[in-house]
């Protein structure tokens, strides 16, 4: 045997070793399967959907209207200890405060997610667009600096007076000035990465303002939004119960968490558990958003991907 | 070796480009007056922060320039020009950047990244098209069509930089400003994405600019090489002429930093450290004057003086080792 027998040429394929072995990269499932690999937050998730869906649903059923109380003039059936029948006992007027509780819960979540849904929309939008340009900026500065030193208590109150209480007023109260926030917030985030190279590498391409906003831009903010957001919707429900609570908020027709702890705060000795129900409300679905917001923006942030 | 027959594709002239800062004037380049002929590789080569690198950008429209015009195959581009004629220079003028992980964007796919020029000036007749294209730009570069639906960080620096290339590329451009391309690079990858680079000037003609602050690199690519300090451009030569006479002493100091690969050499190395402020300056304005044809020195007349006789010495020496 020789040599030509022996051996013989390996073929030797250059793109071989330009393939990339790693499984497939999908930026949404990352975010998904890092969210669930933690079982707290699992658990908040569904504790927070599940009070969600509850507060929804519930005054639905037992139609609770803060005006009707048909056993208003049944001492026996006012501020009864919790029982079989009323869960939370009943309040000074014999209404069943579950059902209060309840629809007071839905009112504020409502609130609280329309509210942020609009100041994002509008702040998200101009935001954008004032970070990216720099003769807006100008304008844009003098007018943050008027909306963002309205004393907001006094605003409430002086709409809430034209305007009246409910839904309408009280979203147009928390909404009127709040999307200034959210607009300088990020309008700073789009000045830190306007300038970055690869948005140069865009603009070397010719890609237009808008383009550079939806797919440059915005994709590297997700994760400094949902952290934005897990913040405001609490504070949202949080501001909704302050106004109740002074008597600004959603009116008398409407249930509210808030107006619920005013009138129940002077049973707070004598039936202390009328108060600290509501209030153990508010807070469950404060701290559970939060942390899911809080954990849902860390697993929006590629670098926990890895 | 004249130039006068060959066809100028970008000539800078007397561009001056300044940026405010707190309303104090930083004037980053100085006088530049430089040509670009067409299908060579013209290297800009200084220190960082000589303003190379704002040279660059003022070409391709995002630094504007103070003074002076830059003027592409005719026509003006500094300034305000046409939106048609915005498009005409975004199409014929592409940038490889330094960094390429910074340079692409890592939220988008490679796909989207190559395309993003397509989709600009919608350069494709359908989306079958695209990705041919695409597919095309890809193998071009060395890379495999299935890369299309990965994200950028899932790749090596060199391959990020391919991408770069490619996405350069697609546009079909006529010249390349190459900031740096391969200076954030490993030194193993470095001499292929210079191949590349070759390759494509050679297929399509095409035309660099190449920006380095290392004249080992430069030599092995440049056809003309232009030399910057503190934004004023110091002397222009032919890669060889440059390399053999050496004459502004800022040259003469950057020549010295490469290293050479030979341990006796670089043992009794001197390195010759420039400093402005320990040169003659006397005299009238220095301006840049041609010392040889094609070899463009600033000085000022007595200075000129003193290059020739130095010139004549040097090219003495040369012919009497016999080249």
């Amino acid at each position: 045997m020789n040599e030509n027998e022996l051996f013989e040429f390996a073929d030797f394929d250059e793109t071989k070793s330009e393939h990339i072995a790693a499984p497939r990269y999908s930026y949404w499932g990352s975010v998904w399967k890092t969210f669930f690999r933690d079982r707290f937050t699992v658990f908040v998730s569904i504790l927070l959907l599940f009070l969600i869906c509850f507060a929804m649903i519930q005054p639905m059923i037992s139609g609770y209207d803060p005006l009707v109380a048909p056993n208003v003039n049944n001492p026996s059936m006012r501020l009864q200890a919790p029982s079989a029948q009323y869960i939370f006992g009943t309040d000074n007027v014999g209404n069943s405060v579950f059902d209060a509780v309840w629809a007071g819960t839905r009112n504020s979540i409502i609130v609280s997610f329309v509210c942020t849904f609009i100041n994002m929309v509008i702040g998200i939008a101009v935001g954008a667009v004032w970070g990216f340009s720099k003769r807006l900026d100008r304008i844009m500065i003098e007018v943050y600096n008027v909306l963002s030193n309205i004393p907001y208590l006094l605003l409430a109150m002086i709409l809430q007076y034209i305007l009246g209480a409910g839904f309408k007023p009280l979203i147009i109260t928390m909404c009127c000035t709040d999307w200034i926030f959210v607009a300088y917030f990020i309008r700073t985030q789009v000045m830190i990465i306007r300038d970055r190279e690869y948005n140069l590498a865009s603009k070397c391409l010719g890609t237009s303002t808008g383009t550079m906003i939806t797919k440059n831009i915005l994709p590297y903010l997700i994760s400094v939004i949902m952290t934005y957001i897990s913040r405001t919707i609490p504070s949202y429900i949080s501001a909704e119960v302050f106004l109740s609570y002074m008597g600004l908020g959603l009116g008398a027709k409407n249930a509210s968490l808030g107006k619920l702890i005013s009138q129940y705060t002077s049973y707070m000795n004598s039936y202390p558990h009328m108060f600290w129900i509501p209030v153990f409300i508010l807070a469950l679905i404060s701290i559970s958003l939060y942390i899911v917001g809080q954990k849902l923006s860390d697993a929006a942030d590629p670098r926990t991907h890895m | 070796m004249s130039n006068t027959n060959k066809e100028v594709l970008l000539s800078v002239k007397h561009v001056d480009i300044a940026f405010n800062n707190e309303g104090k004037k930083f004037r980053a380049v100085k006088d530049a007056n430089f040509d670009i002929y067409k299908g060579e590789t013209f290297a800009l080569v200084g220190e960082s922060g000589s303003g190379k690198t704002t040279i660059g950008r003022a070409i391709l429209r995002i630094n504007e320039c103070d003074k002076g015009e830059i003027v592409f195959k005719g026509k003006r581009i500094s300034g305000k020009i046409s939106k048609e004629e915005d498009t005409n220079v975004i199409r014929s003028i592409q940038m490889i950047f330094q960094d390429p992980a910074a340079s692409l964007n890592e939220r988008a796919t490679i796909e989207y990244c190559i395309s993003e020029g397509l989709y600009n000036f919608h350069l494709y007749k359908d989306e079958a098209d695209r990705i041919t294209k695409v597919d095309q730009a890809l193998t071009s570069v060395g890379l495999l069509p299935e890369h299309k639906s990965r994200y950028p960080h899932e790749f090596s620096g060199g391959q990020r930089q391919r991408v770069g290339i490619a996405r350069a590329m697609i546009m079909e451009p006529e010249l390349i400003v190459a900031d740096e391309p391969i200076s954030a690079l490993d030194v193993s990858i470095r001499a292929q994405v210079l191949n590349l680079m070759n390759k494509f000037k050679e297929e399509k003609g095409l035309t660099y600019l190449f920006i380095a602050h290392d004249l080992s690199v430069v030599r092995f690519i440049a056809d003309r090489i232009a030399v910057i300090h503190h934004g004023r451009i110091v002397e222009i030569a032919e890669s060889e002429e440059l390399f053999r006479y050496p004459l502004h002493p800022y040259t003469i100091s950057l020549l010295s930093a490469v290293p050479m690969p030979d341990p006796q050499i670089e043992k009794k190395k001197e390195l010759v450290v420039y400093d402005e402020l320990k040169r003659d300056l006397s005299g009238p304005k220095p301006v840049l004057q041609e010392i040889r044809p094609g070899h463009f020195i600033f000085a000022n007349d007595r200075e000129m003086a003193e290059y020739e006789a130095k010139l004549q010495v040097m090219e003495k020496e040369h012919e009497a080792l016999g080249e």
